[in-house]
């Protein structure tokens, strides 16, 4: 029998979240591209002794400028810790919402006020999330200033883990925050400063409302989650007695529970029936209610992929305020 | 005789060649034309009221207001009739509903890259097959066309502001 209730549940979640996010246009669409020439010739016509004479006047041309703006959005809700883990990643957004193509420079900041404890900035504390996964996986590449800064063009965006060491001192429901900052390197400070030149194909830049920098931060949230899971089982034999013959019917029961602080998220029960015993088909209780065998819209069923059959019941978000969770099925001792 | 005829002909020719090359010269200066273009700009006076200013066009970013002015001046030696001025509005661009201007002139748009011209209001585009009047995103082309005549010496103008897409 395995439980699963463990942050990597709520980094799951965090990547739906972030789907949301995509699949929602930017409010701030870039514009037109800078550099590009915007050129205006009127036509003017006139009659003159009767035949029509078409002159076209010069061409006014403007070059379209670049404006620096840049957002970062965080894309993991709180993250769930326990003291003393190390490499905890949190999935931030840098975005460049201006009109160019910009390269930024990251820094990370964990010691922010209104903390209850300050998360330790990892050895690559700034890493790309390079396989795209939204999880830190071995391949991420840390990020190394004045070596792979970001270069974004117009619109687009690249996706950043900061990633932290827990310190052994907070306590359950303890909030640490960490800040991920990106800043063009072209140029930053009061929006409206003209960069003259530095804009893509050689037109001006501007920094934008933005200041040509953004931050956002993150949270660790300690939950040191306890969770007691009991399994019994009771035997009825065809005789009418408890004897495990074959032909006995055994009823496991197993009690799960949250008892302490913080949340056990999308938390799930998977128990494979046990060998010399065979399933008895549409015996799945949760707290007393059935769930069907099969995989349909209901929080359990028989899962008969791998080579064991194995109940699976889903529990969701549990915690100490919910009570014991109680799964029921039956077998046939063969 | 003939060497004399032929001295003639020659000549002709080359008076009517000067003929034609100052009759094309004097179309050609008929009407003196120009457009320029700058940004509209929002300052606080001291008396901190808010208005546009027109300023040089030098820097201009998404968002911003262009307002690009032609003007025409007739320089020749007689009245100019049926002076049409025509503008094309660039892709990158989009006009401001009802920031078009010309004294003295009839102005219509076009939402089919200057096939057909309409008045504002009368301006229809067919749009997922239904038909619906043009809105100022949809205008490619403004048109112009002078009521009067021009007379020698005087001066048009044409004006019109868009946003930088």
């Amino acid at each position: 029998m395995m439980l699963c209730a463990s942050a990597g549940a709520w980094v799951r979640c965090g990547l739906a979240l972030a789907a949301l996010c995509i699949a929602t246009p930017v409010a701030l669409a870039a514009g037109v591209p800078a550099g590009t020439q915007i050129e205006n010739t009127a036509t003017v016509s006139y009659e003159l002794s009767g035949s029509t004479v078409s002159i076209d006047t010069n061409t006014a041309t403007l070059t379209v400028a670049e404006r620096i703006d840049v957002v970062v959005t965080r894309q993991s809700p709180q993250v769930l810790v326990q003291p003393g883990e190390s490499n905890r990643a949190i999935l931030f957004r840098v975005t460049n919402n201006g009109n160019g193509a910009e390269s930024f420079s990251l820094t990370i900041n964990s010691n922010l006020a209104g903390n209850d404890f300050n998360p330790v900035p990892a050895a690559a504390a700034i890493v790309f999330d390079t396989d795209g996964s939204g999880d830190l996986n071995t391949g991420d590449v840390p990020y190394q200033p004045g070596v792979n800064d970001p270069v974004l063009a117009a619109d687009a965006s690249v996706d950043v883990f900061l990633v932290n060491d827990i310190p052994t001192g907070p306590v359950n429901g303890d909030i640490g925050r960490t800040e991920l900052t990106a800043t063009s390197l072209t140029g930053s400070g009061a929006p409206g400063t003209n960069l003259p030149g530095q804009g893509d194909g050689g037109s001006d830049a501007v920094i934008g409302t933005s200041g040509g920098t953004a931050a956002e931060n993150g949270e660790y949230v300690v939950a040191d989650v306890q969770i007691s899971i009991v399994k019994a089982q009771q035997v009825a034999d065809q005789f009418g007695g408890t004897e495990p013959v074959p032909g006995a019917i055994v009823t496991y029961t197993v009690t799960i529970e949250v008892t302490s602080a913080g949340i056990a998220s999308n938390a799930f029960i998977r128990d494979p029936v046990p060998v010399y015993t065979s399933y008895n088909a549409e015996s799945i209780l949760l707290n007393g209610n059935p769930l069907s065998d099969a995989a349909d819209g209901d929080d359990g069923e028989l899962d008969t992929s791998g080579t064991t059959p194995t109940i699976v019941v889903r529990l969701g978000d549990l915690e100490i305020g919910d009570g014991p969770q109680v799964v029921e099925f039956q077998v046939t001792i063969n | 005789m003939s060497e004399t005829g032929n001295m003639m002909k020659a000549s002709l020719l080359v008076s009517l060649l000067l003929l034609v090359a100052s009759a094309a010269a004097q179309e050609a200066n008929y009407l003196d034309v120009k457009t320029t273009v700058q940004k509209e700009e929002l300052v606080t006076t001291d008396s901190g009221e808010r208005q546009t200013r027109l300023v040089a066009a030098d820097t201009v970013l998404p968002g911003d207001t262009v307002v690009y002015t032609i003007t025409f001046t007739n320089v020749g030696g007689e009245a100019a009739d049926d002076v049409v001025v025509t503008n094309p509005i660039d892709a990158s661009l989009t006009y401001v509903d009802g920031s078009v201007f010309g004294a003295g002139m009839r102005i219509e748009f076009s939402a089919d890259n200057g096939q057909t011209f309409a008045a504002r209001d009368a301006l229809t585009v067919v749009d997922n097959g239904a038909e619906r009047t043009a809105a100022a995103a949809d205008y490619t082309h403004i048109r112009w066309t002078m009521e009067g005549t021009l007379d020698v010496g005087s001066t048009g103008v044409a004006r019109f502001s868009a946003t930088v897409d």
